[in-house]
């Protein structure tokens, strides 16, 4: 009796089970491959296109010494992942350009992540934590007061010190490097404060959604660079990780990734069949009907 | 290691806390619902909590409520911004002729500036960007007579109902298939991208919580 129960049991776990197997055979399968990933050689993430790379690399490069430098933070908590990488490479690049950094947020969300990665560089302790520009409200109203003074009152420092030697605002500085992500992206920057300011650089780095939403952008000249892509964000944070020597932190593992996406592929092959398979029969009857 | 945490005894109690609520969403895989609403609860709760800190540290207090007591006569701009406030939180006893002009100019300066920048920012420089240039060596001269090809087809798949010849018809449904298949193309580019998120939510749990991926 004992045992009955317990297969009933069982085969009541396995019947609940059985809808959510293949998204369990997924993680399995990822699990496997982001184990395997590190052991693998030959498969290769970054895109072999280096131009956008290139673009955003040079924008940096071209900056006089000791350039005053905006980081916009405005990623979206839920793709930050997709970008982290590329992020954290432009800061690097930056601050091995003498660049003095500053950080502000005009989003709730951008907010938090920069404060987590002033912590992260603060912790590091190997470059010199930007100057913290806090949030900004008013979105797009925010950014055209941001314009004329965008340090908060009580802010203090040599690079605060800096920016309101040069006017207080965001035409005190040299470039700014947009992380987008959430409502208020590059295209926000390029309406409001481009057409105020048209002689100052813009670059942004993106997740891959808004791609097709920024890119007539950096067609037109309205961005200087666009890194928007994952392939595009690896290939930025290893060529900069080869010049300078230094890890950027993880990089998506392009193992997992084969994986992931073969198994993508392989569902739209079984429901590209199954509704072939429903198809086929019909006709039949249709033709042998007529 | 995504590096958020530190290595202290705080990193290792949020990296523990992160690690059981990725696990916890994902147990609605299993049909573990209520782990799932938990941590839905649970993320309203706390953005909620951010946002109301925020809005008091960052804007309420420094912008609003300091200089209205440090320097009254300087900012009376401010006061319809404190109507505009209390309205908000729920002081609707109000009277609407103090309340209506502040909303007002909250909700027409967003539109405003919105909208003009979509003009001057967007409409007029993607323009003048994409009318053909004059030099008949120009490199991109191929891309931008399929570019316009392409957006006439598309635009003809749109004409539902309307009274139209064969070409016509064909056109339309060649363009039919080019906004098929781009959206396809798009959506895959997008797979690969909440893929990479999903791995690296993988990569978290092996990397920093397991410590087995280094």
């Amino acid at each position: 009796m004992t045992s009955s129960a317990s297969s009933a049991l069982g085969s009541q776990a396995a019947a609940r089970l059985r809808p959510a197997a293949p998204a369990l055979l997924l993680l399995v399968l990822l699990v496997v491959a982001s184990l395997l990933s590190g052991g693998v050689s030959g498969l290769e993430l970054a895109s072999p296109d280096r131009s956008r790379v290139d673009q955003l690399r040079g924008a940096i490069a071209d900056l006089p010494d000791h350039p005053l430098v905006l980081i916009a933070f405005d990623a979206d908590l839920g793709t930050y992942p997709e970008i982290r990488a590329a992020t954290r490479a432009a800061i690097d690049d930056l601050a091995a350009h003498g660049a003095q950094l500053a950080i502000v947020s005009f989003t709730p969300e951008g907010r938090a992540i920069a404060a987590a990665e002033r912590e992260r560089i603060a912790r590091a302790g190997t470059e010199q934590v930007p100057a913290d520009l806090g949030f900004v409200a008013g979105a797009e109203a925010g950014l055209v007061r941001s314009v004329a003074s965008v340090v908060p009152a009580s802010a203090s420092g040599p690079v605060i010190d800096a920016i309101r030697q040069g006017g207080g605002g965001i035409g005190a500085f040299d470039m700014v490097l947009i992380v987008s992500g959430s409502d208020l992206s590059a295209r926000s920057w390029v309406e409001q404060v481009g057409t105020r300011l048209p002689k100052l650089p813009m670059v942004t780095i993106a997740p891959t959604f808004l791609d097709p939403e920024l890119e007539p952008y950096l067609r037109s000249g309205q961005l200087t660079a666009l890194v928007a892509t994952l392939r595009e964000g690896v290939a930025f944070a290893e060529a900069v990780e080869a010049a300078s020597g230094r890890s950027s932190g993880s990089i998506i593992g392009s193992l997992p990734m084969l994986a992931g996406m073969l198994a993508a592929l392989g569902v739209l092959a079984e429901a590209a069949s199954r509704r072939f398979s429903r198809r086929g029969p019909r006709r039949f009857s249709g033709r042998a009907a007529s | 290691m995504n590096g958020f945490f530190a290595s202290d005894l705080s990193g290792a109690v949020a990296t523990w806390v992160a690690a059981l609520a990725t696990i916890a969403t994902w147990s609605y895989l299993v049909g573990a619902r209520r782990l799932f609403v938990l941590m839905q609860h649970l993320l309203a709760g706390l953005a909620t909590g951010y946002l109301v800190l925020l809005a008091i540290r960052d804007v309420l207090v420094p912008r609003l409520i300091t200089p209205l007591i440090e320097q009254p006569r300087d900012h009376v701009l401010l006061v319809p911004a404190v109507a505009l406030v209390a309205t908000l939180i729920g002081a609707t006893w109000l009277p609407r002729g103090m309340t209506a002009p502040a909303g007002a100019i909250l909700v027409g300066g967003i539109a405003a500036f919105a909208l003009g920048g979509a003009v001057v920012g967007t409409v007029l420089p993607q323009i003048a960007a994409a009318l053909p240039t004059t030099n008949a060596a120009s490199p991109d001269l191929i891309g931008e007579v399929i570019s316009l090809a392409i957006t006439s087809l598309v635009l003809l798949a749109f004409l539902h109902g309307a009274p139209r010849g064969r070409l016509t018809i064909r056109a339309a449904t060649v363009g039919r298939w080019l906004l098929v298949g781009g959206i396809g193309g798009w959506l895959g580019f997008l797979l690969v991208s909440r893929l990479s998120l999903l791995v690296d939510r993988i990569g978290f749990l092996l990397g920093d919580w397991l410590t087995v991926l280094r």
